[in-house]
């Protein structure tokens, strides 16, 4: 295999958190070690202000730039065509994502008009022989696939958040910036958007502290212990997914692995099994708190602090305990 | 208008679940789930498709909903999509050899062609066993089709106009309209599908659902050909140095949880 490694990162309309894009770098520089071929930074859309400088400390040997104004919109067409155009002049062996809502959706696309291999939920790829292996994660989590790639195609892969830690070269390199000339001016974005997303207020994704809620609340009504936490914390009030699915609270506050990916200081589980299609969605929080009145939840296995007991009787004393400590002076 | 809905037949992950936490879940040197006490079951976001097809129906929509899903002995979950109210089900017997994305979409792209094609093609957002949600977008690919993914909910004006989805994103909700024919995923926010009724139930037990062989259909060149196979598949380990707080009774654990987390500047005292 000569074909480079590419790493593919998408500006679009919502951002890609920079360390994900360096933990594809990261990720995307073993194996074009591994191989012994190029590595390759393609971005699309907007190109960061601090590109180069990332691209060299990640030890990327050339940066192309696709910036045609239809890939600032977030729409998959104009992007799909663009990178598949980029790659069918440019054969790569492995094109790697960071997997975020948007190349959910357009790295399987890329795959399919390719004909390539594609894996998502990724965590971690190596070279085996000639080829490529893929670990993904499977079941919500609960299990790990490692998938054999065929050869003789390219390898499309989408990397799951918090899996690789994001790790400079040993020596930076001098990468070169190209801009790759794309005419999208022919491509018809066939979804048309009636009424955009609109953000409200803080996102989970970016709260320093958040306390999540689950079944072990025992019923809906006790939610607004979790939500009093939360705001004696300063942070923000989270779900898991069953009780998302029971219609207690919105999903736009569930966390894993179909919901928030979140990566706060202290992340805080009240009445939470810690199933691994959550788990996935917090394991990045420096520090997990468990409360959880079952001693084998799977919870305890990911916190750094456990209290085995009913969460509705915790949380009160958790809110009185903080409160005191915030009012309290140095 | 024909709306085609693909159902994936997987192992329940939360049995699955349960024997990985356990330590107990068996898993053989090609990477397959052997245990034969963990139920099979229709995976529950293609349930919800048949859900999103069923509300177009409901609406008034004239169309017919079928249901397609390829594995071997697949009766008994066509038979529960029949009940749910589906028109047509058909079973495809999957070939010799390992199946990826990669074949289970040649195989439905080359079915919908045998059919005289789709107008709608609904799918749950992905299938719960190996949750990669890649086959909607192949299919959409090999058919043609645009495709919108994430689906709380999936309208109609009416026939021959396009259709209009919210899509739950990060962000919230979006409304996107794409004409027809596409390939929509429906998720988890399009809420509960229906339960069968006594007699739908007992109607659909003497339907024997038809089947057909991949040989029967004129699938695309080298549409067999998996383009990734599974190597192996485990349980993680995970490292756990869990300090469980003790104390008497809730008040105390929550000012020795509160103490530890202000020594390690997680919180704050004073403000």
């Amino acid at each position: 295999m000569t074909a480079p490694v590419v790493v593919c990162s998408w500006t679009g309309i919502r951002e890609e958190p920079p360390e994900e894009t360096e933990a594809a770098l990261t990720l995307g520089r073993s194996v074009s070690a591994g191989l012994g071929v190029g590595l390759v930074w393609l971005v699309v859309g907007p190109a960061p202000q601090d590109c180069a400088e990332v691209a060299a400390r990640h030890g990327v040997g050339e940066i192309e730039v696709i910036s045609d104004p239809k890939l600032s919109t977030g729409l998959a067409d104009s992007f799909v065509e663009a990178v598949c155009r980029f790659l069918g002049d440019h054969p790569a062996g492995l094109v790697l994502f960071s997997q975020t809502f948007d190349t959910r959706l357009v790295a399987p696309l890329v795959a399919g008009r390719l004909g390539a291999s594609v894996v998502m939920n990724a965590l971690d790829v190596a070279v085996e022989g000639d080829g490529l292996e893929v670990t993904a994660a499977a079941f919500g989590g609960d299990t790990r696939v490692v998938y054999r790639a065929a050869t003789g195609r390219p390898c499309v892969v989408a990397l799951l958040a918090n899996s690789v830690v994001p790790e400079p070269a040993s020596s930076p390199s001098s990468p070169t910036v190209s801009e790759v000339p794309v005419d999208l001016s022919e491509v018809h974005e066939r979804v048309r958007v009636l009424d955009p997303a609109r953000a409200e207020g803080p996102r989970l994704e970016d709260a320093e502290i958040i306390v999540a809620g689950g079944r072990g609340l025992g019923s809906p009504q006790n939610y607004k212990l979790v939500e009093q936490l939360a705001e004696a914390l300063g942070g923000m009030a989270a779900a898991s997914r069953p009780i998302v699915d029971d219609g207690w609270i919105d999903s736009s506050r569930q966390v894993g692995l179909t919901g928030k990916i979140t990566r706060p200081a202290l992340y805080l589980a009240a009445g939470i099994s810690g199933a691994t299609q959550h788990m996935v969605g917090c394991s990045a929080a420096k520090t997990i708190v468990a409360v959880n009145s079952d001693p084998d939840a799977p919870i305890f296995r990911h916190a750094r602090y456990g209290i085995v007991a009913d969460c509705n009787e915790v949380l009160p004393e958790l809110v009185r305990a903080v409160t005191q400590v915030s009012d309290s002076h140095d | 208008m024909r709306i085609v809905v693909f159902a994936k037949e997987v192992l329940d992950p939360d049995a699955v679940g349960a024997y990985a936490v356990s330590g107990g879940l068996v898993v053989d040197d090609d990477g397959n789930i052997t245990q034969s006490t963990i139920p099979r079951l229709m995976n529950g976001y293609d349930e919800q498709a048949i859900e999103a097809a069923l509300r177009l129906k409901d609406s008034g929509l004239e169309c017919t909903v079928v249901v397609a899903s390829i594995g071997s002995d697949q009766t008994a979950m066509l038979r529960h999509a029949l009940s749910l109210g589906a028109d047509e089900v058909v079973a495809i017997e999957p070939p010799e050899g390992p199946m990826d994305c990669h074949v289970v979409a040649s195989i439905l792209v080359a079915w919908v062609a045998s059919v005289g094609g789709a107008d709608l093609v609904l799918c749950g957002r992905q299938a719960s066993d190996d949750d990669q949600g890649v086959v909607p977008a192949l299919v959409s690919v090999g058919l043609g089709m645009p495709l919108v993914t994430l689906a709380r909910s999936v309208e109609m004006p009416g026939l021959g106009q396009p259709v209009q989805v919210v899509r739950v994103t990060p962000d919230g909700d979006e409304k996107v309209e794409v004409d027809l024919p596409a390939v929509v995923t429906v998720s988890s926010e399009l809420g509960e599908p229906r339960y069968p009724t006594m007699p739908q139930k007992m109607a659909a037990r003497k339907v024997n659902p038809p089947v057909l062989t991949t040989q029967e259909l004129a699938v695309g060149a080298g549409g067999l050909e998996p383009a990734v196979v599974v190597a192996r598949q485990f349980v993680p380990t995970l490292k756990g140095d869990c300090e469980i707080i003790v104390g008497e009774g809730p008040a105390q654990l929550a000012d020795e949880l509160v103490a530890r987390l202000v020594e390690n500047k997680l919180i704050k005292a004073g403000r």
